[in-house]
């Protein structure tokens, strides 16, 4: 499933350590996502989402 | 207990246990192995203290058990998010995959022996190791099938 949290994350003016902190993952986590290799459960999406300030899941991942 | 989650990391590619990522950790570890030197070291005679070893070996031995209860409170405490504890349940489902492989060949080994042999030769910690990790794994299920 591919996302576009790197790209949300930078417009966020956030490293990836602080979103890291603030959604309660390890930053080797946030690599992985950024990098596609792992898709998260549901609630991490919704707090990832949450944390980019964006209104739907859908803007933050590729459901299709 | 005395050490804290923050001074250390859990180890993944060198077997079991925890590592220190920070100068807090690594300060950890040199109080440990200053204080068994001390306790091997440590001049009992001066102050009319008699059966040395034996006060060394049972300091030695609850000193011990002291630390590996402190590894386990910090290791049942450190941070995990999702990704890690998925990591860590494939690798430790490996891991065991690969004990009990080794077990049940020697297991195997012992009674091929043991009948060429005509005498039993079979190891009864290794089927007790294979014994319980199946009680292991039955109250883990029954455990997960009623909780989820």
């Amino acid at each position: 499933m591919k996302n576009h949290i790197a790209k949300l994350r930078k417009t966020a003016n956030l490293t990836q350590e602080e979103l890291a902190a603030q959604i309660g993952v390890t930053r080797q986590t946030i690599i992985a996502l950024e990098q596609n290799r792992y898709n998260p459960s549901l609630g991490l999406a919704h707090a990832i989402t949450k944390a980019l300030k964006q209104s739907t899941i859908e803007k933050v991942f590729d459901l299709g | 207990m005395i050490g804290k989650p923050t001074w250390f990391k859990r180890r993944k590619y060198t077997g079991w246990g925890i590592y220190p990522k920070n100068w807090q950790g690594w300060t950890y570890i040199a109080g440990i192995v200053a204080i068994v030197a001390l306790i091997q070291y440590i001049p009992l005679d001066f102050m009319g203290i008699t059966g040395n070893s034996q006060i060394r070996t049972i300091a030695t031995i609850v000193f011990c058990v002291i630390i590996v209860l402190d590894t386990i409170h910090i290791m049942a405490r450190l941070p995990m998010d999702e990704r890690d504890r998925i990591h860590e349940a494939i690798a430790e489902r490996n891991a065991l995959w690969a004990i009990m492989a080794a077990l049940a060949t020697g297991v195997g080994w012992q009674a091929a022996t043991s009948a060429l042999n005509n005498k039993v030769q079979i190891d009864p910690v290794i089927i007790v190791a294979l014994v319980a990790g199946l009680i292991a794994k039955a109250t883990t299920n029954i455990y997960l099938d009623k909780k989820n």
